[in-house]
């Protein structure tokens, strides 16, 4: 009924490169976009963008990157946690260091450091592959957590041992610390995952993604029709990596606003790794449901029952989302590997040939 | 070796001396710790014609491609590709230089579509970065649909249309030996080297199959080195044979010639050596 195919030809193959072969899903995305540039702004209250809206933007930015990574790729990484973290120091540190630097440039290089580490950390998977390069990231993970505590150079020596958001002005809004307005925050952080989203689509469907997804596949045959392995896999790492260091610099800067080197433990690299897989390996619009998913959970389990006269206590909603995303994880891992995204594009499908059942 | 035929040696001494030779193997070796894979093998192949490659299982003939592209390193001998000589290479160096090539257990991306396997066979072929990539404008998005109609080209030429967005993994066997010949193909190769393209394929497969490696070999001018178990098809499709058998050459020459020679007869009926 809504999603008809009928009378929707395509002439040439430069058509077919449209990014949506059915007008529907075109109309799909402007109505989320309408929902997200104006509605929201319009109606959310500050609890709705600190509690939902901006931490599901920059969790399925983190879960994106890892999806480069661990879906496109195939090369699994326990280390996203850290990879953030790389991301948010860096920002930090290119901020204090040169306190006239535009926020947008601090951040958009913070994303390089985040990336030359992940290449780094991604060398061992030349050698190594599956369960031992997992291996390899969680060292890597570990590393680089405690080089966050131990060297007080990276948080400016503060007592406290944390890092502190400084302000900072974007065409003469506030748009980091204290006295940001979360509504500008909240653009702040749409805008930069929009752009880095479409850059994303663009190179898992080009050339690079293609031999990415090669070696996923099956790496000896990738190597056999010409694909460098360690052009493959290296640069997959570094796009991964880079993405997944953006995501933290919003983390820390457009959202938690002060943060310390256990905020980017192990706890973080298992969370992002929870959205991509639930959400669906090798698919982009999955890490947004999965990032919706996660992060909606413990709100409405904290809401909706004491809404209806069944008020539990703080610990149990802790509790009951954890069973919750326990069970969603083996359920999707045993059921539908190709997590929420699958479970759409399945229902897209029933909808094109809707109501006839073949 | 004195199970070689005659003509074999001449053959030889007459290829070398050729100006239309392809490739020239030399005194190839290669073992694998104690066994011995491939004993001291040469032979030629010229330009333009179908070179079959045939002998029992276990033989080395699957060995004698993975050194011709790079896969293995001889221990000994050369091969020479078009004037150039070497021992070892990259495999994706051999890709480069324009030999390509298929697998005896089939060896396509399971999770990609028929389309972006082949696609993937032009991942030498395309040069735009990661910059072009990521705006899909401009130079990216012409490169990437220069590559898509020969793409198609050779989508229509196999006649696997229906399965263009069909990921490989779903397709049934002879589709997926098809599929693979395809990204084979899209790498436009000089040398395409087939291990046992119809294995596995009923008779009407087959007789698809022939006519796609004999339409490779005259519309697109390829050469080819094949390995085929089934004799029929060998005697039909190719201008030259060289027959293996424990890793050494028994013989070389035409096909009706070799089929004939008794050292061919006896490897078959598994004579004792
Ligand atoms: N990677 C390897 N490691 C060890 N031995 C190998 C390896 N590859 C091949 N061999 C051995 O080399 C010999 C030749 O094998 P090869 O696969 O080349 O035979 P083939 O002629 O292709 O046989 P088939 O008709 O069964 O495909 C066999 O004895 C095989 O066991
Ligand atoms: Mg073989």
């Amino acid at each position: 009924m809504f999603y008809r195919i009928a009378g929707q030809y395509k002439t040439s193959y430069g058509a077919d490169y449209a990014l949506f072969p059915i007008k529907q899903d075109a109309w799909l995305l402007a109505l989320i976009l309408v929902f997200a540039f104006v509605v929201f702004p319009l109606t959310a209250s500050d609890f709705m963008f600190r509690a939902l809206l901006i931490p599901v933007l920059i969790y399925a930015l983190a879960a994106l990157g890892l999806n480069i990574l661990t879906g496109y790729a195939g090369q699994l990484s326990l280390g996203t946690g850290a990879f953030m973290g790389v991301g948010a120091y860096a920002c930090y540190k290119l901020i204090t260091i040169f306190p006239e630097m535009n926020i947008i440039g601090a951040i958009v290089l913070s994303g390089f450091f985040s990336a030359a580490a992940g290449v780094a950390f991604g060398l061992p998977s030349l050698r190594i592959k599956g369960f031992y390069l997992a291996i390899a990231t969680l060292a890597a993970q570990f590393f680089l957590l405690w080089l966050f505590q131990k060297w007080a150079w990276l948080y400016n020596y503060n007592a406290s041992g944390a890092i502190q958001v400084p302000n900072t002005q974007l065409f003469g809004v506030t748009i980091t610390g204290a006295q940001a307005p979360v509504l500008a925050q909240y653009f702040f952080v749409l805008i930069t995952v929009c752009i880095l989203t479409a850059f994303a689509i663009n190179i898992t469907r080009g050339r690079i993604g293609r031999t990415w997804k090669a070696v996923r596949d099956m790496d000896i045959a990738a190597e056999l029709v010409g694909i460098n392995l360690m052009k493959a896999k290296l640069s997959a790492f570094f796009v991964s990596s880079y993405i997944v260091g953006i995501a933290g610099a919003l983390f820390v800067f457009l959202w938690r606003g002060a943060a310390e080197a256990d905020l980017f433990d192990i706890q973080l690299s298992f969370r992002v790794l929870f959205i991509a897989i639930i959400g669906g390996l090798g698919s982009i619009l999955g890490n947004y449901l999965g990032a919706l998913l996660i992060v909606a959970l413990p709100v409405i389990i904290g809401t909706v029952p004491a809404a209806v006269g069944l008020p539990i206590s703080s610990a149990m909603v802790e509790h009951l989302n954890t069973m919750i995303i326990g069970a969603l994880i083996i359920g999707f891992l045993i059921l539908e590997p190709h997590g929420l995204a699958r479970l759409w594009a399945l229902m897209r499908e029933k909808l094109i040939i809707w109501p006839f059942p073949h | 070796m004195n199970a070689r035929p005659d003509h074999s040696v001449l053959a030889d001494q007459e290829g070398s001396a050729r100006d239309d030779l392809l490739m020239d193997v030399r005194n190839v070796s290669l073992s694998f710790g104690g066994v011995k894979a491939i004993t001291d093998i040469s032979f030629d192949v010229r330009q333009g014609e179908i070179r079959a490659i045939i002998g029992p299982n276990g033989a080395g003939k699957t060995s004698m491609l993975n050194v011709i592209n790079g896969f293995y390193t001889p221990q000994v001998g050369t091969i020479t590709f078009r004037g150039v000589e070497r021992r070892s290479m990259k495999p994706h160096d051999a890709v480069r230089q324009g030999i390509a090539r298929t697998f005896q257990n089939v060896a396509l991306f399971k999770g990609m579509s028929t389309l972006d396997n082949i696609m993937a066979g032009r991942s030498v072929l395309m040069k735009r970065n990661i910059v072009w990539q990521m705006l899909w404008r401009g130079p990216a998005l012409r490169e990437e649909i220069e590559h898509r109609e020969k793409v198609e080209e050779i989508i229509d030429f196999l006649e696997i249309e229906h399965i263009r967005r069909t990921p490989v993994g779903k397709l049934p066997y002879g589709l997926q030996k098809r599929v693979e010949l395809g990204r084979a193909l899209a790498m436009e190769p000089s040398l395409l080297l087939l291990d046992e393209p119809m294995a596995g394929m009923n008779l009407e497969e087959k007789e698809d199959m022939s006519r796609f490696i004999l339409d490779v070999n005259q519309q697109r001018g390829t050469t080819i080195a094949l390995i085929e178990h089934d004799m029929g098809v060998v005697m039909d499709l190719s201008d030259r044979v060289v027959v293996l058998d424990y890793g050494k050459k028994i013989a070389d020459g035409p096909p009706d010639e070799v089929k004939n020679s008794q050292a061919v007869i006896d490897a078959y009926l598994g004579v004792p050596h």
